[in-house]
């Protein structure tokens, strides 16, 4: 977080906090005050007194706190929401950074690419970014509030601190009840919402299977029922929220009335039941307050679990060196491992180690059959996952080095929501040069009806065929010396993917390259190597 | 102290991340089939019951406060005045209070029930469209929006349809029952309140006007921002691949500052919808209690403000706040409506899409040939003929001509599939094999795994105890289709077979040709495929190669 981010977003925190206790200030004085005047209003006018009574000062007070409960609860609104705001870019700018340095991005299988762990996450991010709005801010003005009246309770009247107090017990301990149970009511309904999700995913990708052998509707029905048995969780977090909320709906009203009943046993009468009256309207208007007061205990506990959830994704990150080490003096025309051994997306060693030498202008093929690991192979190449080591010319290029020099063409990239522009990864190419690029891969036209290299896109314009293609024109922009393309042909017909592929090979014959396909093709100076079980 | 509601940030961040919808408009409900899903219609339906109870509780809770209020007034007015106290007060003041709370309480609970309720049974409801669902719609529905939809959705639809509608009856009767107490005491004061609400709701429609003009700028200029930092974590992968970590998070940033600050214009209006009502709220306590107290004092008079007890100022300065309450309350669920009505909009167009038009294939509708009970049948032909085409309507998966089966009838139970997208639980190779299967004999499913070379396949390195992720996610293609192969040796049941030796190296696609042809000896195999090996090994050949003709070798 940037120091000035930082304090523009304490300054907000400041003035909403400000706001807040001037808003929950008035509110309570709003009611006391009025009660009071009335009170004295109706003892004065019995007497001669009326006449000499300065009601001004307390109408001008009642309109002040009217008015300035109003303002305030804006302010407090739009302080607190732009604190919010400010922190959530700022940390929504750092997760990006910690999720980039995520190992599992790199590995098989990136989980939020998928929309329902996606919007699972950003439920988790969003939890984070207004727990301190929707738990911290109220917590505090109350807590506040409440050691204000307490005070004057035992001031005024001593006796009512004991139902006070009693009631203040019975909240805490039901509070206590929902931070326990609801955060294992919370924990459940995640994890049925998750394995009943996964479970109509693997069902939804089998669908036609499962519909031939008539067992859809039994994995369909099961894998929906998890999702109702996670509401039914829910729904017991609800239930054990009404308990402190109930409490909280009777807290106000009683602390009033005790206040009132304590004072008059304690002898007090008339006049001096005034300022008891005061106190008690006041309890009365924080009691509203606390409406609803077990959203904050809610908001804690979800805020916990998004941060242990969001905490796995990022805790390897931090320890793991984010900055990728750019030895441009390096541009080696030979790569080579003495006896690579292959591994699974889990990691355990696929068939025997293999000698590989790759050099520029003659590509690298790999075929083999689907499972034989081939996009792990070249994960391994491109330094993304294991430790193997390479050597290049005299020396040996380090995990993080090929890293830097790799350019890895996933077989499942996908298109951001940006510019053609900023989806080619070209850097400040010339317009002239991503033309060619995406003439190379026959997307000329296709980008030319979208409206050019500054057009807006997104992945759902475009079928998969095409999103290969801007994959494929990334990897023909990419000035990196070794490239290595997963499946470059896949959802391209077969001319054409020989034609782009050639093309491609022409205009890379400067780099080591080396390509995974699971059917043979024919490339010019091409070495295959057959990957065997 | 206010609960601040986050609606506008999170229509802005997190819905919009959602490829847009087809505007409502666009879905024309005359249109629809007669049969149409209507998840709204159909939540009001099953949320009948449940709503009536929680009003009828919030009604209860309502009347409660104010007789607190009444009581709570008359005690505390007494007694300020020195007057005596009834000695039945006191405790049906407490009774009152108490019952408010239990009714409080009871409310709550019946609204999360009554959501709950309707939102597993829209869920089921969603599920039986999907029962009745075609093979190939299902499959070409996004797999990720079904399951937001299963997962979300209901329970949106049931907070617009539950709480949503709860809070705007309320806003109808809370301020009726309010105004009613008021009346009993002075009809004055009531008037004033009831005159305010008007100024108020004129205010609303003004400000919400503005909200809406303000939010449509806001998404014509900051649209695209909206769900940027959502897409950048999907694309990770992809950023990472091309060395744009750091450009990416530099741009994120500041579009998200972009974003924010935009944002922060929207609010400042919408806020002025709750300031409304605090001010309407703060402004009747403030004109009630002055014109009160004048009245006490005897300084002025002023009709139905004069003469009156204290107890009675003190009820009507209580009541005044219960009268705008339910306004509060339902402009808090002003974020419910929206999100309700685009989940109930995006399950409409889930479950009630235009059926997939079917492919024309003409060959397919001259194909006359009967199957014979058993024996290995090859369906072979280029990509896009039909082959697959053909398998589904074997198995009644498409309507339209399919082969003749003789005497016997394909039933789905009897029916065993393979394809490199056979289903696969989570569990062990055992399990997965023997899925749908009833309880199988250990050597048995030895054999058939063994047959096909999966226990001495390297990437299950523990045979039929390796441990499967759920959807087979650690699983090839070839070994999904393999777990298929000898399920279905187990089954005993007709063979359907997608091209079941793709995608396998040539020794296991050998034994898999050997193990269909040794099931063939006794039952149907039908299999679709480019192999020409298992198509020369075939009983029977449906050529689909020529469109005009198909041939049929025996």
């Amino acid at each position: 977080m940037s120091t000035a981010v930082q304090s523009s977003s304490r300054k907000s925190w400041r003035l909403a906090t400000g706001f807040a206790f001037v808003a929950l200030g008035c509110a309570i004085l709003l009611g006391g005050v009025s009660a009071w005047l009335l009170g004295s209003v109706a003892i004065a006018g019995l007497s001669a007194a009326a006449f000499t009574f300065n009601f001004h000062i307390p109408a001008a007070l009642i309109r002040l706190f009217a008015v300035g409960r109003t303002a305030a609860r804006y302010g407090e609104r739009l302080a607190g929401h732009k604190a919010a705001l400010a922190d959530q870019v700022a940390r929504r700018a750092e997760l990006f950074a910690a999720m980039a340095a995520a190992p599992a991005v790199r590995q098989a299988g990136w989980q939020l690419g998928d929309d329902s762990r996606l919007a699972d996450y950003l439920d988790d991010v969003e939890d984070l970014d207004y727990a301190r709005l929707r738990a911290g801010l109220p917590a505090l003005t109350l807590g506040c509030g409440l050691a204000v009246l307490i005070a004057g309770s035992a001031v005024l009247a001593p006796l009512s601190l004991l139902p006070i107090t009693l009631l203040l017990l019975a909240i805490l301990f039901a509070g206590n009840r929902v931070a326990e149970a609801g955060a294992m009511a919370w924990g459940e309904t995640r994890s049925l919402r998750r394995g009943g999700a996964s479970r109509l995913g693997a069902a939804m990708a089998s669908a036609v299977p499962l519909k031939a052998e008539g067992a859809w509707n039994r994995e369909c029905a099961e894998a929906l029922a998890a999702l109702s048995r996670a509401d039914g969780a829910q729904l017991a977090l609800r239930r054990l929220q009404a308990m402190p909320d109930m409490i909280g709906a009777a807290f106000g009203p009683i602390a009033g009335v005790s206040v009132t009943a304590a004072a008059w046993h304690a002898g007090r009468q008339g006049t001096e039941l005034l300022a008891p009256m005061l106190l008690a309207f006041s309890w009365l208007a924080l009691g509203e307050a606390m409406n609803g007061a077990s959203r904050m205990l809610v908001a804690v506990l979800r805020r916990n679990a998004a941060r242990t959830e969001i905490g796995q994704w990022t805790r390897v990150a931090v320890a793991a060196d984010r900055r990728e080490p750019a030895p441009d003096d390096i541009a080696p025309g030979l790569l080579r491992h003495g006896a690579l051994q292959r591994r699974a997306p889990d990691g355990r060693a696929i068939g025997t180690p293999t000698a590989l030498l790759l050099a520029k202008g003659h590509p690298t093929v790999l075929v083999g059959a689907s499972g034989l690991g081939k996009t792990s192979l070249l994960k391994q190449i491109a330094g993304w996952i294991g430790d193997d080591a390479f050597a290049a010319g005299g020396r040996i290029l380090s995990v993080g080095e090929r890293r830097a020099l790799a350019s890895l063409v996933l077989h499942d990239a996908v298109i951001l929501e940006d510019t053609v522009r900023a989806n080619l990864f070209a850097g400040d190419a010339p317009d002239a040069a991503l033309w060619r690029a995406l003439e190379a891969v026959e997307m000329g036209g296709r980008i030319r009806e979208a409206g050019g290299l500054d057009a807006w896109i997104r992945q759902d314009r475009f079928s998969l065929g095409e999103v290969q293609r801007i994959n494929l024109a990334r990897a023909w922009l990419s000035s990196l010396p070794l490239v290595l393309l997963d499946e470059p042909t896949e959802h391209l017909d077969e001319e054409q993917g020989q034609r782009i592929l050639e093309r491609l090979m022409a205009h890379l014959g400067d780099r080591i390259v080396v390509i995974s396909t699971h059917r043979a093709s024919s490339l010019r100076g091409a070495r295959t190597i057959e990957l065997q079980p | 102290m206010i609960w601040i509601n986050s609606f506008p940030l999170r229509a802005c961040e997190n819905l919009r991340m959602r490829p847009p919808a087809a505007s409502a408009s666009a879905h024309d409900p005359a249109a629809s089939a007669p049969d149409a899903f209507q998840a709204l219609a159909t939540a009001q339906r099953l949320a009948k019951r449940g709503l009536r109870r929680l009003l009828c509780l919030q009604v209860a809770r309502t009347a409660l406060r104010l007789g607190f209020a009444a009581t709570a007034a008359m005690a505390v007015g007494r007694l300020v005045m020195g007057e005596p106290v009834a000695s039945w007060l006191v405790p049906l003041m407490i009774v009152f209070l108490l019952a408010a709370c239990v009714a409080g309480f009871a409310a709550d609970g019946a609204q999360a029930s009554a959501e709950t309720a309707v939102s597993i049974g829209l869920r089921e409801l969603a599920g039986k469209r999907l029962d009745e669902m075609p093979a190939r719609r299902l499959q070409s529905l996004s797999v990720g929006s079904v399951i937001v939809s299963m997962q979300r959705h209901p329970e949106a639809v049931a907070a617009l349809v539950v709480g949503h509608r709860a809070a705007s009856t309320m806003m109808a009767a809370g301020p009726l029952l309010a105004a009613a107490a008021l009346f009993l005491v002075s009809w004055q004061a009531a008037l004033l309140v009831i005159c305010l609400t008007p100024v108020m709701i004129l205010f609303f429609a003004l400000i919400g006007d503005a909200i809406r003009r303000r939010a449509d700028a806001q998404e014509r200029a900051f649209g695209r921002l909206a769900g940027q930092f959502a897409d950048r974590i999907r694309t990770l992968p992809t950023i990472l691949a091309n060395h744009a970590t750091s450009s990416e998070e530099a741009k994120l940033a500041r579009r998200l500052e972009a974003y924010a600050d935009n944002t922060m214009g929207v609010l400042r209006i919408a806020f002025a919808n709750a300031g409304i009502i605090d001010f309407f709220a703060s402004l009747s306590i403030a004109i009630l209690a002055v014109f009160l107290g004048l009245g006490h004092l005897k300084l002025a008079m002023i009709p139905g403000f004069s003469n009156l007890e204290l107890w009675q100022s003190l009820f009507i300065l209580m009541t005044a706040p219960e009268y705008f309450a339910p306004f509060r309350r339902f402009s808090e669920q002003y974020h419910a409506k929206a999100e309700g009505l685009a989940a109930a909009d995006a399950l409409d167009r889930l479950l009630d899409a235009e059926p997939l038009r079917a492919k024309v294939l003409p060959v397919l509708d001259r194909l006359s040939v009967t199957l014979p009970p058993h024996g290995l049948v090859a369906i072979i032909g280029p990509s896009g003929s039909g082959k697959s085409t053909l398998l589904r309507r074997l198995a009644g998966l498409e309507p339209g001509r399919k082969p003749g089966l003789g005497p016997h009838r394909l039933a789905a139970e009897d029916i065993a599939w393979v394809s490199t997208d056979a289903y696969v639980p989570e569990g062990t190779l055992a399990e997965a094999i023997s899925w749908n299967a009833g309880a199988v004999d250990r050597t048995r499913l030895e054999d058939a795994a063994s047959a096909i070379g999966l226990l001495d396949d390297a990437l299950l390195p523990d045979g039929l105890d390796a441990r499967l992720d759920k959807g087979g996610a650690n699983l090839s293609g070839g070994q999904r289709l393999r777990i298929a192969v000898a399920r279905a040796q187990l089954s005993g049941g007709t063979v359907l077979a997608d091209e079941p030796t793709a995608k396998l190296d040539h020794e296991t696609a050998e034994a898999v040709r050997r193990m269909l042809l040794e099931m063939s000896r006794t039952r149907l195999v039908v299999v679709a495929t480019h192999d020409r090996n298992l198509a020369a090994a075939a009983h029977l050949t449906v050529d689909l190669t020529n469109s005009d003709a198909v041939e049929v070798a025996a």
